[in-house]
């Protein structure tokens, strides 16, 4: 087929396309909804939750760093959408969030006796935590995934990482509804650890999911 | 960037804009400004492809700037966004095509380089693509791509309303553009 054919051809398909993100709000407060009730039908919400909230400098710290990093992470993941996007990166905003967790756990390995370090790295909830942000991030990763699936990115192992990191942050503020460990020692590494694991498995999909 | 790049610059984001808005020659200008570009690109990093599989590459490349163009940033500047997609494209055909070219690395002599081919805007691979379509989004694809024939026409010829040729016509071209995707692999 002659180039100039092709491209007579190619204008004749000029049906409005619609906007990249058409479709993921919606997809996002649905995974939102099913994460909230998940937590709140299966785990149960704290007991105290509204109190929880209400002052909430160490227990709303988990929230507030979750949703920073959605927001952060999927900015960038659509900004990783567009062809010539990778270029356009800037990643501080990410290592502005991992500082804040950072000062957080400075702030508790000061506040917290050195011979309790270890309990409170511990917890007494690991399993579950571990088990339900990956499980809460699925619907929030899949919403993303299949959606900016139109994109067109060149980085999609990058790409889909981020969008691990979206919806992993979105799963530890939703679990946080549940989740009564308030000391970073404990939340910053094994929620670190669980947000860390989806992103690689959300990379691993986006390399075969992303690619055009 | 000269002066004139930046009038080209221009120049293709109002033809873009005006081609997804529906205009029909803007877009045809826009693609055929693109392409003597792309096809630089392609011929540059792709020398010892050949022509016919060179102008696959491009042709990849276009069918890439028409589905993804809502990927396009209207705020931000067309250059860069086709560039990437150019690149993109060139990288997959590489990849895809590693093991094809050390064979015919072996073969290459400087007249067989030097011959030039039958049309350079030929391609190979399209062909075999569309046959490789239902029934029916072929003869669409081939009644407007190839035989030139306008959307009313081909509705004419093969019973559809123009409103399913169009629905045919996109479906045809997203199927291609996977089938290549995946042909390549």
């Amino acid at each position: 087929m002659n180039t100039d054919m092709l491209i007579t051809a190619l204008a004749r398909d000029l049906s409005p396309e619609p906007a990249l993100t058409r479709g993921l709000w919606l997809r996002l407060a649905i995974a939102l909804v099913i994460g909230v009730a998940l937590v709140g039908l299966v785990l149960g919400f704290r007991p105290d939750l509204v109190a929880a909230l209400l002052f909430p400098p160490v227990s709303g710290l988990r929230i507030v760093l979750g949703v920073m990093l959605f927001g952060i992470a999927l900015r960038m993941a659509l900004l990783l959408a567009r062809p010539e996007g990778a270029s356009l990166l800037r990643t501080w905003p990410l290592i502005a969030v991992a500082g804040l967790a950072g000062i957080a756990v400075i702030w508790a390995l000061i506040t917290t006796p050195v011979a309790d370090w270890g309990r409170a790295v511990q917890g007494t909830t690991l399993f579950w935590c571990l088990s339900s942000i990956p499980v809460l991030s699925i619907a929030p990763v899949a919403a993303m995934l299949l959606t900016l699936r139109r994109g067109a990115t060149s980085r999609p192992e990058l790409m889909g990482a981020m969008i691990g990191l979206a919806g992993g942050g979105m799963a530890a503020a939703v679990y946080a509804l549940h989740c009564t460990e308030v000391n970073p020692l404990f939340f910053v590494t094994w929620y670190g650890i669980a947000i860390a694991l989806v992103a690689a498995v959300s990379s691993w999909a986006g390399a075969r999911v992303l690619r055009w | 960037m000269t002066e004139r790049m930046i009038a080209d610059e221009d120049d293709w984001a109002l033809l873009l804009k005006a081609g997804m808005a529906g205009d029909h020659r803007a877009y045809v200008t826009f693609l055929r400004k693109v392409t003597p570009v792309v096809r630089r690109i392609v011929h540059t990093r792709g020398r010892h492809f050949g022509d016919a599989t060179c102008e696959d590459i491009v042709q990849d490349v276009l069918l890439a700037v028409h589905l993804k163009r809502h990927t396009w940033d209207d705020q931000a500047s067309v250059r860069p966004w086709v560039y990437a997609i150019t690149r993109y494209k060139v990288v997959d055909a590489f990849r895809a095509r590693g093991r094809r070219l050390d064979l015919s690395i072996n073969d290459f002599t400087d007249d067989l380089a030097a011959e030039p081919g039958p049309d350079p805007m030929q391609a190979s691979d399209m062909l075999k693509m569309i046959s490789m379509l239902d029934v029916r989004s072929a003869q669409v694809v081939r009644r407007i791509g190839i035989d030139g024939y306008s959307v009313a026409e081909t509705g004419q010829d093969l019973m559809m309303t123009e409103g399913a040729v169009r629905v045919a016509l996109h479906r045809a071209f997203k199927r291609l553009a996977s089938l290549r995707e995946r042909h390549l692999e």
